[in-house]
């Protein structure tokens, strides 16, 4: 008779974070809730074709080398574990940039590969607004209801025509049935640069019921709400944004999706980023940027700071890179 | 990304033990006496004490190990002796000891003496002692009863280790065979012969030993003017040269640390039917779940991290797996995460 195998638990051994060791010197230290990581995980090594059986699916992923902890707090848990209780789902959305050119919304594309923001404090008897023209989209960069912005989107991104289909009915189904919608979304920026975000205004309208299944809706902004959710990264403040509905769906004639969605697939919410610029950003720009670069396309010199935007609902996340920008010379 | 999933830990999931962890602390004669050329041995201007390093003291990698001094108190007979040299400062060292270890007595507040037993009851006195400070690097929270041993050579000058006295405090355990006092626990060392010649405090980390453990050894000290006793070391060298004299007759001391580690243990249950799904990114490809292929597959999720989080959403502590840690619906995980302080 063999020994019982009791290793049914785990027993771990936990380092503080820099913010536990400073809550503990400040007597305010609690630990009141856990959440699970896997941010080693490359599920891509899951391999479903082992000859050997389904034991052996996940050999790979079972074999993968763990970090040791890590004590500052934005190398904990990046993406997390879902407490989803469904078991039965297939399929989880993901999140993406709209850039369609034939989308009547006041949405912009990137330039050189990141979305320019336009600074006004550079203005002389040149201004940014002349001087990007109709060469660089951008955004206002202030409290701008009209604003111009970046347009994403969330749904199931299974590719057209492929299944699910993107109709109204597997929406509801796949989506709003499984709790997969996010009405808003955490926006993470930095707040030496940024004074807040403006997102989809609450009414606003995303959906191809129009004439012949053109574009029918309106898409205004309104400043996010000042969030406490902490992304763990110096500098960085959080705003929540309101999501608009996402009825683009694929219909029987006339079927405009794809002009009008990058979602290949049921749909589930819209959103919009106009990030505001700091007032009075100067010595920010050689801080942190660059001063008097040329950019291409474009006369004359700038002073520019790159930075990253991160957009994060209760699954999906994204990472969209601004540059702030205003004329040197 | 912040993390928005979280379980949260009440106070049934909560839980708080203690753990003892013990060293051994060998500390061999040859350091204090002979293998560095003394380089390690560090004297003052005060000429109060003698700090005793494990390496040459001007090397950054040094560590203190223990102090050495001597002294007795006003009522020693040597105290009224002829040309006694630092005489106050022996009886300050005694007093500085005693006041701190065992207090003050009486109406006229003087304070008590070591005695060698542990009745304070001012039968037996040691009047005369020598003392052994030992570093909070070695002894850490505090010396563990019953495991003090020192091995003091009492053969003559030129051969010292020929005999050997070893004290130990072998009737000292965590239960019986100690006394209380403001300096904390303390036992008595005694002789092979069954005979207390000192006594040890184990949470100050200082040993105490009395003159009488070199009773008979005639040359204790030798230097140009000659060779003395201990009482007249005592009495006619400086409190340096008292301790050289020591550290020439140390051959061993050994004895276990205790460091107090005391741990909260989160009991994080994850139930069976939650957390098994990812937000990994790579965990869909074009959002279709990568380890299933229809909806009625078992999800699977591979747990590496917990995170242990304020009210407030701030990461407080981390843990990390060995090895990835499958989780599906069939399964449910209690993850016992110590936290030690």
């Amino acid at each position: 008779m063999a020994f019982l195998d009791n290793s049914g638990d785990i027993i771990l051994d936990a380092v503080l974070t820099d913010e536990g060791r400073r809550r503990m010197a400040q007597g305010t230290f609690g630990i009141t809730k856990f959440a699970l990581g896997d941010d080693e995980i490359d599920y891509g090594l899951y391999n479903k074709n082992h000859p050997s059986g389904s034991a052996y699916y996940d050999l790979e992923i079972l074999q993968t080398p763990v970090f040791e902890a890590y004590t500052q707090i934005n190398a904990g848990i990046t993406y997390g574990l879902l407490p989803n209780t469904a078991t039965d789902l297939l399929y989880l959305p993901r999140a993406k940039v709209n850039e369609l050119a034939t989308l009547p919304v006041n949405l912009i594309s990137t330039y050189g590969g990141v979305f320019y923001v336009r600074d006004t404090s550079g203005d002389g008897s040149v201004t940014i607004v002349d001087r990007l023209g109709s060469t660089v989209d951008s955004t206002d960069g202030t409290i701008n209801p009209s604003s111009r912005f970046v347009l994403f989107e969330t749904g199931l991104d299974t590719g057209f025509d492929a299944v699910p289909v993107g109709t109204s009915a597997n929406r509801t189904s796949y989506l709003v049935a499984n709790n997969l919608v996010d009405t808003t979304f955490y926006v993470f920026f930095d707040s030496r640069l940024f004074s807040g975000i403006q997102g989809a205004a609450a009414g606003s309208t995303f959906a191809n019921n129009g004439t012949s299944n053109t574009f029918n809706g309106t898409m205004t902004l309104a400043s996010g709400t000042p969030a406490s959710l902490d992304i763990g990264i110096a500098n960085y403040s959080s705003n929540r944004v309101v999501a608009a509905t996402n009825e683009i769906y694929q219909t029987t004639s006339n079927n405009t999706e794809q002009s009008y969605s990058v979602i290949g697939g049921p749909r589930a919410n819209v959103g919009a980023i106009a990030p505001v610029v700091k007032a009075g950003l100067d010595a920010e720009y050689t801080l942190y940027g660059s001063t008097g670069v040329s950019i291409s396309g474009l006369s004359g010199t700038y002073d520019i700071i790159d930075t990253t935007i991160y957009v994060q609902g209760s699954i999906v996340t994204l990472q969209i890179p601004f540059r702030i920008v205003r004329v040197r010379t | 990304m912040a993390v928005t999933s979280f379980e949260t830990l009440n106070a049934s999931n909560i839980a708080t033990t203690k753990t003892l962890l013990h060293e051994s602390i060998p500390l061999t004669g040859t350091i204090v006496s002979g293998t560095y050329s003394d380089n390690n041995i560090k004297n003052y201007t005060h000429g109060q004490f003698q700090s005793v390093y494990d390496y040459p003291y001007l090397s950054s990698s040094a560590n203190h190990i223990f102090d050495i001094t001597i002294g007795y108190d006003e009522s020693s007979s040597l105290s009224g002796s002829a040309n006694v040299t630092q005489n106050a400062k022996k009886i300050n060292m005694y007093n500085q000891f005693s006041q701190v270890l065992l207090g003050f007595t009486g109406s006229a507040n003087n304070v008590r003496k070591f005695e060698l037993d542990l009745l304070l009851d001012e039968v037996g006195v040691m009047n005369e002692s020598i003392f052994l400070n030992f570093s909070r690097l070695i002894t850490k929270d505090q010396i563990k009863k019953g495991t003090f041993s020192i091995t003091l050579g009492t053969g003559s000058w030129s051969g010292p280790f020929a005999n050997t006295k070893t004290l130990t405090d072998v009737s000292a355990s965590d239960t019986r065979g100690t006394a209380n006092t403001f300096g904390g626990d303390y036992g008595e060392l005694y002789s092979t012969d069954n005979v207390v010649r000192g006594i040890v405090f184990y949470q100050a980390g200082i040993a105490i030993l009395s003159t009488s453990s070199f009773d008979g050894v005639t040359d204790f000290y030798s230097a140009s003017a000659g060779t003395s006793s201990i009482a007249q070391t005592f009495v006619s060298s400086s409190i340096t040269a008292s301790c050289d004299a020591l550290r020439h007759r140390l051959q061993n001391i050994t004895f276990n640390n205790t460091t107090e580690i005391n741990s909260s243990i989160y009991f994080c249950r994850v139930p069976h039917n939650k957390y098994n799904h990812s937000a990994n990114p790579t965990y869909v490809s074009s959002s279709t779940i990568r380890v299933k292929s229809v909806n009625t597959d078992t999800p699977v999720a591979y747990i590496t991290t917990v995170g242990l989080y304020s009210a407030d959403n701030q990461l407080m502590a981390m843990a990390k797996l060995s090895e990835p840690l499958k989780k599906d619906p069939t399964n449910e995980i209690t993850l016992r995460v110590r936290l030690d302080y």
